[in-house]
């Protein structure tokens, strides 16, 4: 927390300073650093789609382009005061933020990249056409009128402009700062890193996406509008390739996924073209072929020159190996149900692959506080069952119900906000960041919170952040991972990976969990310790679906056996029944039995 | 009407430029799932070399047209090893190569802008035209006709028949398996990167007595280009060759009734609808 605070001080503390000695030295630094100021916004914005949620813009100028001809039209067209149209700016933003995201969001990076481009490349189109409304190419003249503070120290025109695109900028920081450190920008994160582990533990990425590049939309926006007053003429080159460029490489140069880097990388596009003032025509070349260098040689920007290690060394969390209060799952919200409750039902569950029938008419129930296997050989549908029942695949038929409530048709984040979350066969983590971070992304679904509470740091916000990190460290506990909290997850070993990903679905809260060969490639203490932890959970009323070869462990571990075979339900009751069912003998394990099939 | 069967002819031709710009693209994304924002470029190239070539060097045109592309699948060799192939392995490959191809595409429009200035260009292709009725068919646009489905009945030989071409489809259909069975991956990626640069410069070979040469003709046609891949389905060959050719003859028609920034607007937005109602495009597969 005061490293939080810290940072914020000590970026509102670099701007102060450099706006005092600029006002105190001369107008053309006064104009640089409105400039950069602008920049900055602009750069943060497109760090906020490519640097947080990790989709490239190649448009991001269409939102500064129709930031700036919003207020500079409503100025001059209807005689409003600039300075009051200025924050009206925002909203179309916002709303081509929310259309961009719905149109390409959901196909990935690739179509978000042409998308982006080809809006940018419409908007400057409309505007040097649309003669009547924008004069085409002529470009429409803004004269905003001066704000108070004119003259003061001699500095120029506009000391209050200048005021005005600092305090902008540091708000900006402040609440993408906050954002950053929140289940919002967790959420972000966790998209960016994986997207079907976030959706798994609960995290409506389609409405998180949208959200970014609204939010996106509206600071670029927001800068557009706050360039008018230094360019005082629109035209549709604000739409143009150049802009979006410069924002994508100040991000770049600067650092993306940082918020000093779109900064700093403002600062230098605020100055560099005067710098560059002698290489004429071919300006936009050398910005480009910088890019190129860039991106070949420093990846990660200046600001990764000058970063500390990523939370490797923050405060370990004392270590509580393996013992926690009883409690402790069970005081995490929605959960528990009545034991022996039917949690899920799925009846008559088919879906087939271009002709391959994966799954043929399968029912399969999870009572609170029991145990299901379900097992068959490589090919079965066991997976392709658990997919269904997750929400990740389509059935084609059958249904799904939670706790007796259809569930047909519904995305996988909601049904882990029904209590129903699964794992995956291979592992599956937020590689880049501590095991403790991954637990926390994984509360999302702890409490519900606002964006704004996380702003504004209510006292019910900090008080669910608190709840959120103790529920973190409880399931830490739990899985026996507390004294590696601050390792990244990429560097723990193997076995540790599997019980981190167990982890994060149990950090989620859920009632029924679904886990896909988590037993795979143990050796056999980590599979000792796995079957204590299940039996542990079972113990507490969860509902578990495992799918394993390790058949020994399912025998001895499940109430109830599910026998999958080509699509089909071969065989389903107890351990015993299923070991001893001639069919399962035949079809399965070959004519032996189990003991000796494993021997 | 017979304005509009005009302009329909005209249509095609500067879609079978729209077509083979795709055709590269959609090549290069199935094998590297990389766009290519460069694409264009290859096709500015192309038309810029031919250019060169024939006013500069005086060679005469139909001798260039050859030259065209072995010249640019050099310069796609060289754009792929600078700016796709070492960066694809790293963690954030696919957008760092979305952004490195981009870059190389300001630096070679730019740079050329810079270099030549905007002043528009043109070389004489064939002379003459064939008047059939009221309709006259200049024959260049013939030629670029011609010559661009004899190209593309090549590569569709060369897909489905040789060596090159299987291998291509292999990789493009399962990575890891092709490379399981020996395929050198990465040369593959190479070699489709030259291919699509060859096919986009021979376009902008083919197009540059009609249309004239200029520093942004990439720019303008890449993005035509996406709506057609974006409309065909990316990865799909016989889709870009359609979408190509529908959206030249659409984009005339609208030529029509509207101006021509307004046309250029709409064909854009045509991207956006489809992405928006038919995600995978009208020739793409459901599953993705």
């Amino acid at each position: 927390m005061t490293h939080d605070r810290s940072l914020q001080y000590l970026g509102l503390a670099l701007v102060a300073s450099v706006a005092v000695a600029a006002l105190l030295s001369s107008p053309v630094y006064a104009g640089l650093l409105v400039y950069a100021a602008v920049l900055g916004l602009f750069a943060l914005s497109v760090n906020l789609v490519f640097g947080t949620l990790g989709y490239v813009t190649f448009g991001q100028a269409a939102f500064l382009g129709l930031g700036a001809y919003t207020a500079g039209l409503l100025a001059t067209r209807w005689g409003l005061n600039f300075w009051w149209v200025l924050p009206l700016s925002i909203l179309p933003g916002v709303l081509l933020g929310v259309l961009v995201g719905l149109v390409s969001v959901r196909l990935g990076g690739a179509y978000f990249a042409i998308a982006s481009l080809t809006v940018a490349e419409i908007l400057r189109l409309l505007a040097g056409n649309w003669v009547d409304l924008t004069r085409g190419p002529l470009g429409v003249v803004v004269m905003p009128p001066p704000l108070p503070g004119q003259g003061w120290h001699g500095i120029g025109q506009q000391p209050g402009y200048l005021g005005l695109a600092l305090v902008l900028c540091a708000v900006a920081v402040f609440v993408l700062h906050r954002l950053s450190r929140s289940p919002v920008g967790r959420a972000w994160a966790a998209i960016r890193q994986s997207l079907p582990l976030a959706e798994s533990l609960g995290i409506a990425t389609l409405r998180y996406r949208v959200g970014n590049l609204a939010l996106s939309g509206g600071l670029a926006a927001l800068a557009g509008a706050l360039l008018v007053p230094k360019i005082l003429v629109l035209t549709p080159d604000l739409f143009g390739p150049a802009y979006s460029a410069t924002g994508l490489l100040a991000v770049i140069l600067g650092g993306r996924g940082t918020l000093i880097g779109p900064l700093i990388g403002g600062a230098i596009f605020a100055v560099l073209p005067e710098w560059l003032r002698f290489l004429g025509d071919l300006r936009l070349a050398v910005f480009a072929l910088l890019l190129l260098l860039v991106v070949r040689l420093l990846p990660g920007g200046l600001a990764s020159l000058l970063k500390r290690r990523p939370s490797a060394q923050g405060t370990p969390l004392a270590a509580t190996p393996g013992i926690v209060a009883p409690a402790g799952l069970a005081d995490a919200p929605p959960r528990p149900a009545t034991r022996g409750a039917l949690l899920v039902e799925a009846q008559g569950i088919s879906k087939s692959f271009r002709g391959l029938q994966a799954l043929a008419n399968v029912d399969v129930r999870v009572h609170a506080g029991e145990v299901v296997g379900l097992i068959g050989p490589n090919g079965a549908g066991k997976t392709t069952c658990l997919n269904v029942l997750s929400g990740f695949t389509l059935p084609d038929s059958g249904t799904v119900s939670l706790a007796g409530t259809a569930t047909s048709g519904l995305p996988a984040h909601a049904m882990a906000q029904r209590g129903m979350v699964r794992t995956f066969q291979q592992t599956t983590l937020f590689d880049e960041i501590s095991v403790r971070e991954n637990v926390l992304i994984a509360t999302h679904l702890a409490a519900g919170e606002s964006a704004l509470a996380a702003v504004l740091h209510t006292s019910g916000f900090r008080l669910r952040e608190a709840q959120r990190a103790a529920r973190a460290e409880v399931v830490l506990g739990l899985v026996g991972l507390a004294a590696r909290a601050h390792v990244a997850a990429g560097s723990l070993s193997y076995g540790e990976q599997r019980m981190l990903a167990i982890a994060l679905a149990l950090a989620s809260g859920p009632r029924l969990l679904l886990l896909d060969e988590p037993a795979a490639g143990l050796n056999h203490t980590e599979a000792t310790a796995l079957a204590a932890l299940i039996s542990r959970l079972r113990a507490d009323g969860l509902g578990i679906l495992i799918i394993d070869h390790n058949l020994k462990m399912i025998m001895a571990l499940c109430d109830q056996v599910v026998v999958l075979h080509h699509g089909e339900k071969l065989a389903e009751g107890t351990p015993q029944a299923v070991r001893s069912n001639p069919e399962v003998i035949a079809a399965y394990m070959g004519g032996m039995t189990v003991d000796a099939a494993h021997a | 009407m017979e304005l509009a069967a005009q302009q329909i002819v005209n249509g095609l031709s500067a879609g079978m430029a729209y077509a083979l710009v795709a055709l590269g693209l959609t090549l290069i994304f199935g094998v590297l799932h990389v766009i290519n924002f460069a694409h264009g470029e290859f096709y500015m190239l192309g038309g810029l070399a031919a250019v060169v070539a024939v006013r500069i060097l005086g060679l005469p045109y139909l001798l260039v047209l050859p030259l065209v592309p072995l010249v640019l699948a050099l310069v796609g060799l060289l754009v792929e090893r600078l700016s796709v192939g070492p960066l694809l392995p790293r963690r954030d490959g696919l957008s760092d190569a979305l952004l490195a191809t981009y870059a190389v595409s300001l630096l070679l429009a730019d740079g050329v802008l810079a270099l030549r200035g905007p002043a528009p260009e043109r070389i004489d292709g064939l002379e003459g035209s064939l008047q059939l009725g009221s309709i006259i068919i200049g024959h260049q646009r013939l030629f670029v006709f011609v010559v661009g489905l004899l190209g593309i009945a090549a590569l569709d030989y060369m897909l489905r028949r040789t060596r090159f071409g299987k291998q291509m489809r292999a990789v493009a259909q399962n990575r890891f398996a092709a490379q399981v069975v020996g395929i050198d991956v990465k040369a593959m990626g190479q070699r489709t990167f030259m291919l699509g640069a060859a096919i986009a410069g021979l376009a902008g070979a083919l197009l540059v007595p009609i249309s004239q040469f200029t520093p942004l003709m990439g720019h303008n046609v890449v993005i035509k280009a996406f709506v057609v891949v974006v409309i065909g389905g990316m990865g799909s060959v016989a889709g870009a060759v359609v979408c190509g050719l529908a959206l030249g003859v659409l984009e005339a028609l609208l030529g029509l009734m509207l101006p021509e920034g307004f046309t250029t607007a709409l064909v854009y937005s045509l991207l956006l609808l489809t992405l928006l109602l038919r995600p995978q495009g009208l020739f793409g597969k459901v599953a993705r």
